[in-house]
């Protein structure tokens, strides 16, 4: 099992966010969480990804497990250089005042000097041929699709084996929504494990191995997505009957 | 009259120096930590009296000729002054932010700190001034009307050099861009692997090691110490990183160089006594027409 949350129960203050959820992801898979708003996935990708408060929640209790060690104690930083689990924010999160390059240099700020660097910025620029043109641009001159390429393309430069992703469909057109999708599939047929957060139940059922449905801070429902997209609550709740 | 202005110029060009180094370390600080750091003017002061003892040691008990103590006085301060930031960062400011206190707190804690160095100074050496040592000969150089010493240049090559070595890292370095980075959008640096209390920590090291610089080259050139020394030039070169453009190296740079260039003006045609009323004066118009500074943008995010 490459990542497990067990019981995992956080506050912010003194309000409980999560009532003691439990889910994981394998290797190469694609796993997504879905649900409504306030329902605690970007809370789950927060916990995870070990943010500090005041962003983050305090984990009360519950465990989660990294290759089977827990990762409470592990600096958010630490999740990225060590553990090679990027997350991809919702609302991108860009450094709007760098270029494109430095934004993707700049996630590479804890690999090895001697990283043969090259070859990845190669292969980010074969996924999102936008961003090669526009490397010299300062990121808040994108558009916002470019903008989210960025975003992803930056936490792959981290050199992380597993992704998260939190709502990346946001505010994108229909047609960059497919293409994004499509490249997200792609990247895990290559090998990349992805964990997706997403309101767009269908568009993450689609390319999902597996899926779990939260709601107000418990896990209502899982599956496989096949199994979720034929499951009749899930149909009525997220998938527009 | 050509030689008078000149001669403004270049007194200007000094006084500036000790402005804009100072105001470098205020607006490297609020640019990471969106801090402003009101204990800076008193990392000067303390990097006065740190060069103050060095100084001394070097010449009184190693026997050291003045350029060589100087030659060591300089790189000792710079040092200590930065190991004496550091502290003051970990253990009066990251608590409170592990904490997440309000921004407000922090900087009450930062005027604290300022006061408590300034009180443990008179408390542990006295209300007595300090006399610097004299470290290198002065020279006058007088050309067409316009006189100026080698110290007086040595203050302005330094500002210049230490502002052409922080653009540099700024904008060259990955611990630059990571300070950028900060100042932007400080939720996602950790997502990058970056962990941010480095970067802090650099921050806090360059600003300090430059308030330690401009400490040496102030006391050599006014070399008086007192305990209170850095409050009312840390007020000032705060206000110049102000009206700059807070959290921009070159604003900080202009800002300074900026401040220096009004109050040697006013003094030059008024009566001295005018100087702070006249030059925080036009430094309120500029804020005025201005108010994120000269090279101060209002920050737009597009989601």
């Amino acid at each position: 099992m490459l990542l497990s949350v067990e019981n995992l129960e956080v506050k912010y203050g003194n309000i409980q966010a999560l009532h003691g959820i439990s889910f994981d992801v394998r290797e190469g898979e694609i796993v997504t969480l879905i649900g409504a708003n306030g329902a605690g996935k970007t809370t789950s990708l927060y916990s995870i990804a070990r943010l500090a408060p005041p962003e983050a929640p305090k984990v009360v209790g519950g465990d989660i497990r990294f290759m089977g060690e827990s990762i409470l104690d592990t600096a958010p930083s630490d999740v990225v250089k060590n553990l090679k689990l990027a997350l991809v924010p919702e609302g991108r999160h860009i450094f709007g005042n760098l270029t494109v390059m430095e934004n993707l240099e700049l996630a590479t700020y804890s690999r090895d000097k001697d990283a043969d660097l090259d070859k990845d910025y190669q292969r980010i620029f074969d996924l999102f041929p936008r961003l090669a043109e526009r490397r010299k641009q300062r990121s808040e001159s994108l558009s916002g699709g470019e903008q989210q390429m960025l975003a992803v393309g930056r936490a792959l430069m981290t050199g992380c084996r597993a992704l998260m992703l939190d709502e990346p469909s946001m505010g994108l057109a229909p047609v960059l929504k497919y293409e994004l999708f499509r490249t997200l599939k792609k990247l895990n047929k290559e090998g990349m494990t992805l964990l997706l957060v997403e309101q767009n139940a269908k568009l993450a059922l689609d390319i999902a191995h597996r899926g779990y449905v939260l709601d107000t801070g418990t896990i209502a429902a899982s599956g496989t997505s096949e199994e979720l997209a034929g499951n009749p609550e899930v149909r009525k709740a997220y998938l527009g009957g | 009259m050509l030689a008078s202005i000149l001669q403004n110029v270049i007194n200007a060009l000094q006084w500036g120096s000790f402005y804009a180094l100072i105001a470098l370390g205020y607006t490297l600080v609020y640019g990471v930590l969106t801090l402003i750091n009101f204990a800076h003017g008193d990392i000067f002061m303390v990097g006065a009296y740190i060069a103050f003892f060095v100084a001394s040691f070097a010449l009184t008990t190693l026997g050291l000729p003045g350029w060589a103590a100087l030659a060591l006085t300089i790189p000792a301060t710079m040092v200590l002054t930065s190991l004496v930031g550091v502290t003051l960062e970990r253990i009066a400011y990251r608590p409170l932010r592990r904490k997440g206190a309000h921004r407000l707190y922090v900087v009450i804690t930062a005027l604290m700190a300022g006061l408590i160095l300034e009180n443990g100074n008179l408390a542990i050496l006295g209300a007595s001034r300090k006399a610097f040592p004299p470290l290198i000969h002065e020279t006058v150089y007088t050309i067409g009307g316009v006189s100026f010493t080698n110290l007086k240049i040595a203050v302005i090559i330094s500002a210049f050099l230490v502002f052409a070595f922080l653009h540099w890292v700024v904008t060259r370095t990955r611990v630059g861009m990571a300070m950028r980075a900060i100042s932007y959008d400080k939720f996602a640096v950790p997502l990058m692997g970056i962990p941010m209390d480095n970067i802090i920590v650099v921050t806090f090291v360059l600003g300090s090691a430059f308030a330690g610089l401009a400490g040496i080259l102030f006391a050599m050139s006014y070399p008086v110490l007192e305990p209170y020394m850095g409050a009312l030039i840390g007020w000032k070169a705060f206000i110049a990183a102000v009206v700059g453009g807070i959290g921009d190296i070159r604003g900080a740079f202009i800002g300074g160089f900026l401040l220096g260039a009004v109050e040697i003006m006013v003094v030059a045609f008024f009566p001295s006594t005018f100087r702070d009323l006249i030059g925080f004066t036009v430094l309120l118009v500029i804020l005025t027409f201005k108010p994120t500074g000269l090279f101060g943008v209002a920050k737009t995010t597009k989601i």
